[in-house]
């Protein structure tokens, strides 16, 4: 919203946000734990990418070494971690903004709405694996 | 108590309501009672909250109607269901409390923010609102919901059970999907 900056009737005083706002309390470094999941999830993308491009130009040797390296399997399981923890917090949230209707008056409470949503992401995936490699 | 909304602070670094906050829940601790964070402070616990109560005069928060229908035709009826579409939201008595707790609002006072948000989805969910795209250049402007990055601290913070994390996402599912569908007749 565009405010009109007519200056204020009083003299005041405006505390600025610290660089560390967000180790003031637990869910404020929760939801930057959430926010920096993506660092981690785009590295991992880049390197997807990477392995893709080997195999794609038909060098197996350097595509195995690379998978092989321990510290892409290291890097992989960190990253792994990063992203169940956003996919859990984001159903999470999820479940209470699309609310699940159970019948005509009951919805889902949160943990039943992460049940739910985390069963159609395993079908869904499940459905794709189907296609793309196991048909 | 709750009622008024006007005695919000910052105590030992939560939004609160400070009618509502007992000393013997801080039992044999030291208490740290600062004015609401995210407003400019005028003196001691007194904030500044002009910001505030424009960004409430500007999401249009009342029932816009095409045409009023005289009065002898009797009140516009809403089924239990249509009530509860909103009625959480309309609980809420502008304390502020979710504006202190809004990082998103501390590095940028121009957005919108959770309250106002919250009222003008109250109004958008209202049946008997007959222009609820009235609202949406205001909250669906850069400063609007799409600022929020799901902190939902507001929804932690307020004191009447409001959720006003939930009403900034349904008004950007309602704004997504508002693209969707074809132009209104007349336009």
């Amino acid at each position: 919203m565009t405010r009109e900056n007519a200056p204020s009737k009083y003299p005041e005083y405006r505390k600025q946000l610290g660089p560390g706002w967000w180790l003031s309390n637990q869910r404020y470094t929760l939801y930057m734990i959430r926010e920096l999941t993506s660092f981690f999830i785009s590295i991992y993308a880049i390197i997807y990418i990477y392995q893709l491009s080997l195999l794609a130009s038909g060098d197996f040797s350097s595509y195995d070494l690379f998978v092989r390296n321990p510290a892409t399997i290291g890097f992989s399981i960190i990253a792994l971690f990063f992203t169940l923890y956003h996919a859990v917090t984001w159903f999470s949230l999820m479940g209470r903004i699309q609310v699940v209707k159970l019948g005509p008056k009951k919805t889902a409470t949160p943990l039943q709405a992460i049940a739910i949503n985390l069963l159609l992401l395993l079908i869904i995936a499940y459905a794709i694996v189907y296609l793309f490699i196991l048909r | 108590m709750g009622i008024c909304g006007s005695c919000g602070a910052n105590v030992d670094g939560e939004p609160k309501l400070t009618c509502a906050s007992f000393l013997h829940e801080f039992k044999g601790k030291e208490i740290k009672i600062e004015p609401l964070a995210n407003f400019p402070v005028i003196k001691d616990l007194i904030v500044n909250i002009e910001d505030f109560m424009e960004k409430l005069d500007h999401i249009k928060p009342w029932i816009i109607r095409k045409e009023e229908t005289p009065l002898e035709k009797g009140e516009y009826r809403q089924t239990p269901e249509e009530l509860e579409a909103y009625k959480q939201f309309s609980m809420c008595i502008n304390c502020m409390l979710c504006y202190a707790a809004c990082p998103i609002y501390g590095m940028n006072e121009e957005f919108l923010g959770p309250a106002a948000t919250a009222l003008a989805y109250r109004y958008i969910a209202d049946t008997r609102d007959q222009d609820h795209e009235a609202r949406f250049p205001m909250v669906h402007d850069k400063e609007g919901v799409w600022e929020c990055t799901l902190v939902g601290e507001c929804s932690v913070a307020c004191p009447k059970g409001v959720d006003p994390m939930l009403a900034i996402q349904k008004t950007k599912i309602l704004g997504a999907t508002q693209i969707l569908k074809p132009p209104r007749r007349g336009k």
